[in-house]
């Protein structure tokens, strides 16, 4: 088979890039486009580790074909925010030190952002099922918690 | 501007956020994943689908003749393997027999992964299935499936590793049955007499099943070799030094020729210390003369990782009715795989000495299996102990009415008193992180909480559990420099998974005299930094802390004899404050950091750079403890167990950095409630793994949990720096039996086998 050209959005920039049809939107962001923000923990989207915006909602980005993203808008944890220009729940876990390896965390925070969006004050309940299908195995989820709940308290602001 | 003495710079205790947290949470740090250097090529590994298998025949032919296809490997094309490996990590490819599902057999490097995924594919592999032991306890019966080659060989470096007891050799009778690969015993006091004059006596089995470590990142390294046969490892590894000696032995090569980078790591908690897929990669590196990467499969892993030992523990005890304790009996199963490498001493020292029995004796064998080989993973072995002790323990205080903390800290060992293995217990907060649980409101109104349960709730119960570890040690080296701008740079080896590069800063700031946001550290590779020991052992802030500290006070030290000299004054009358080297009481003479820095850096100068070091090695461990205690509600219906709350007390010697100590108590007690309610890789009776995905492999999730409450204690070890002491491991210790014994005062039902899961919890209550 032939290698197929995938035109998308991709924190908000237009690109264009050859992709294999079996080639997963992880793959493609990963392999062919150098964005390896989002993690493969597992490729079969028990993790959390690769999820990614897809038009606005969270996606395994590992379970989803690259082709399948064709002309979608595409966010992946480097344009969330970048050094200098922390996204709120960034900093946040920053400042309460949430990260120890570090792995799960760009899957967390697009998990977070994504719940932010749909509701800017949740619960802390809320917020435990929203990370709910991120695994970490590092913090025990309690800062992430607290950093989570203090960036949405601060955007209501 | 305050001034700031040495005593009170910005440094040991602060709470401060690690420096590299941007770098983080903006998905910037890389892990070897992420590296894809120019002809880069990917490798897979074929695998065997049997746990014990004779390999007759293996047709690579196919393989090899498509396109893309730039190496296919099998042990045919590696003179260095031995015909019987001495380790897993010898292992690298099966030569005639398989030992376990997964084991690999072949490897390719190609193009594309999609296409070494295809080559393996095509390899075919003729095997004559053989009869696998599965059972740890049925491979121990004389006449077992024989898993080693010929014999057994113990693999004790694991425990070496961690610093951990060993136990005199002449008390280790030699193994007996072809598949126990180690045998301990020790023992104290008269056994018979004091079960003889026991009044209760009391008999269980306990079992935690084979976990895996759970580290989010799948094992992953480079290799690629330069024209000059010099080999450069890229890997995600818990110790560089560690993963480039064993690579070394494994190819033959000298350690001079191996450059080990140490890649941010994903996790390792004892998973990562052991070469697993270094030597294999860096064959099909040379195979090839391109840079190769090999990155595990959450498959893979789950199937063929390293994880921890199942542990079968058979405990009986005896006491008096007015809870004396008189005498204690242990046999303890490690099942260690295929592969020798289990932790044997640690459960005896935790079995007989935790508690005081006049009268033990413990028998611990590890027994090998047709599975994959066991490792550490954090605290090894400890947990399953605690899990046995400590819930005996509590139905001893159950049975005799007696109020379970005051059993425990009745009977606790004190500094001084005799470990198992006949070396004093070193001072320790066990006492202390008792009472504080023991003063808890959660502990103080647990019968409130159960009174409350039924009546349209479930049922309701507290539970507490303590448990601890030694403490590793590994000598290590550091490097501390002046800067001609009057900074400060530390130099390790010590690979930085869960944030100990910022305790180390700060303890150089403290020991220097600076404030931390002078002070910058690197993790140097096996070229440049000194020799540094493993992340492991909970030893990164007690040992690499304690040469970061000599390090830093030889550099102040220097420091203070350049002052003095240009001063012309003694070094006694000398005080570095706010980065300036003065003489008391006369502030205008003086001279700053930057100005020695710089003079040590000057064309023609004669003033030597400040270079501090430190390499030293250890004798004296500080133990640490954790207590915990779990707040639950059991729905009878289902068996389901819901943490309502859940209190880590540990003492941390001192915290150096509390962001981190907390971090590190938090997670390990999450790793502990998975342990204890729902992880256990299982078996069917072929030795394939049932669950080999993170859905079915089930790890606890933010959904699972309450906010995990820590409290930390600061007992001073005398032997570390400033007081520290480990803190990574003990807070996974204390939660299986915390839980279980949570379960049976909301219940009454006693589940002595890992996980508690709800069809455990249903069927007991059912009486089943």
């Amino acid at each position: 088979m032939a290698k197929q050209a995938l035109s998308f959005t991709v924190n908000d920039e237009a690109v264009e890039v050859l992709v294999q049809p079996w080639d997963t939107l992880l793959d493609a962001l990963r392999e062919r486009l150098g964005l390896t923000g989002p993690k493969e923990g597992c490729g079969t989207g028990d993790c959390g580790a690769c999820t990614t915006h897809v038009d606005g909602k969270p996606v395994a980005s590992c379970l989803m074909l690259a082709i399948q993203a064709r002309g979608r808008t595409v966010r992946t944890i480097e344009g969330l925010g970048r050094l200098g220009a922390l996204h709120p729940l960034q900093e946040a876990f920053v400042r309460h030190g949430v990260p120890q390896c570090g792995f799960c965390i760009p899957g967390v925070l697009m998990a977070a952002a994504a719940l932010l969006a749909e509701n800017p004050r949740p619960t802390p309940e809320e917020i435990r099922y929203g990370i709910a299908g991120n695994l970490c195995r590092c913090t025990g989820y309690t800062t992430m918690i607290t950093a989570i709940s203090e960036a949405a308290t601060a955007a209501a602001r | 501007m305050t001034q700031k003495t040495t005593r009170d710079v910005r440094g040991v205790g602060l709470a401060i956020p690690r420096p590299d947290g941007p770098e983080k949470v903006t998905g910037r740090v890389q892990y070897v994943a992420d590296l894809q250097p120019r002809g880069l090529l990917h490798a897979k590994l074929l695998r065997s689908p049997h746990a014990h298998a004779r390999i007759v025949r293996i047709d690579t032919s196919r393989a090899r003749a498509l396109p893309g296809v730039r190496a296919v490997l099998t042990a045919a094309d590696i003179p260095e393997l031995k015909k019987k490996a001495p380790t897993r990590s010898h292992a690298v490819l099966a030569i005639d027999r398989v030992v376990f599902v997964g084991q690999p057999v072949a490897a390719v490097a190609a193009d594309e992964l999609a296409i070494a995924e295809e080559a393996i594919d095509l390899i075919t592999v003729e095997y004559q299935v053989l009869p696998a032991s599965v059972d740890p306890l049925k491979s121990m019966q004389v006449g077992a499936p024989p898993v080693a080659d010929a014999g057994t060989e113990a693999d004790t470096s694991e425990a070496m590793a961690h610093g951990a007891v060993t136990v005199a050799k002449a008390d280790a009778p030699p193994p007996k049955a072809a598949n126990v690969s180690q045998q301990s015993r020790l023992h104290r006091g008269d056994l018979a007499k004091g079960f003889a004059e026991s009044d209760f006596i009391l008999e269980q089995t306990y079992r935690v099943p084979m976990v895996h470590q759970g580290y989010l990142e799948p094992h992953a390294v480079l290799a690629e070799w330069d024209r000059t046969g010099f080999l450069t490892l890229w890997a995600s590894t818990q110790g560089s030094f560690n993963t480039r000696s064993e690579v070394a032995d494994v190819l033959e090569m000298s350690e001079n020729q191996i450059k080990v980078i140490p890649m941010e790591c994903g996790g390792g908690f004892g998973g990562k210390i052991r070469a697993l897929c270094e030597p294999i990669t860096a064959l099909l590196a040379k195979a090839t003369g391109r840079p190769v990467r090999y990155v595990m499969t959450r498959r893979e892993e789950l199937e063929a990782g390293n994880p921890a030992p199942q542990v079968i523990i058979r405990l009986k005890t005896g006491v008096k009715r007015d809870g004396t304790l008189k005498a204690l009996e242990a046999e303890t199963v490690l099942e260690a795989g295929a592969f020798s490498g289990a932790v044997l001493a640690v459960s005896a020292v935790f079995l007989a000495s935790l508690y005081k029995w006049p009268a033990f004796e413990v028998r611990g064998a590890e027994v090998l299996t047709h599975k994959p080989s066991i490792a550490a993973y954090r605290a090894p072995v400890a947990p399953q102990t605690i899990f046995a002790i400590d819930s005996h323990m509590e139905q001893l205080a159950r049975a005799l009415q007696l109020d379970p903390v005051e059993f425990r800290r009745r009977h606790l060992i004190a500094e001084g008193d005799p470990m198992a293995n006949g070396q004093p217990w070193q001072s320790n907060g066990g006492r202390e992180v008792l009472d504080r649980i023991a003063e808890h409101p959660l502990w103080k109104s647990r019968a409130e909480w159960k009174a409350s349960g039924g009546n349209g709730h479930g049922l309701r119960g507290t539970g507490l559990a303590l448990g601890g570890w030694l403490g590793g040690l590994q000598p290590t080296g550091a490097t501390v420099r002046l800067n001609p701008d009057g900074t400060v740079s530390v130099l390790t080896g010590q690979v930085d998974i869960a944030g100990t590069n910022i305790a180390l800063a700060q303890i150089a700031a403290s020991a220097y005299g600076v404030d931390i946001e002078k002070v910058r550290i690197t993790t140097g590779d096996t070229d440049v930094a000194p020799v540094t020991g493993l992340s492991a052992g909970s030893k990164t802030v007690y040992t690499v802390g304690t040469a970061v500290l000599q390090a830093a006070e030889d550099a102040r030290r220097q420091t203070l004899q350049i002052a003095a000299t240009e001063l012309e004054a003694a070094v006694q009358d000398l005080e570095l404050i706010d980065g300036r080297v003065s003489v008391r009481g006369m502030p205008d003479r003086g001279i700053t950091l930057a100005q020695i820095g710089k003079k040590g850096n000057l064309y023609m100068s004669k003033v030597q750079p400040v270079l501090g070091v430190s390499r030293p090695a250890f004798s004296q461990q500080a133990p640490g403890f954790a207590a915990q205690l779990a707040r639950i509600e059991v729905d009878p219906d289902t068996g389901e167990v819901t943490v309502h709350d859940f209190v880590v007390v540990q003492d941390v010697g001192k915290a150096i950095n509390p962001i981190g100590v907390e971090g590190q108590m938090q997670g390990g007690a999450v790793q502990s409630l998975g342990m204890a309610m729902t992880e256990a890789l299982m078996y069917d009776d072929k030795g394939r793994l049932m669950n080999p995905s993170l859905l079915d492999y089930r790890k606890l999730t933010a959904a699972d949990l309450p906010d995990i409450e820590t409290i930390i204690v600061e007992k001073p070890s005398p032997s570390g720096p400033f007081g520290a002491r480990g803190v990574g491991e003990p807070p996974i210790v204390p939660a299986p039996a915390a839980i279980a014994n949570a379960v049976e005062d909301a219940t009454g039902v006693r589940i002595t086998e890992t996980p508690i899961t709800p069809e455990r919890i249903a069927l007991a209550l059912l009486g089943g």
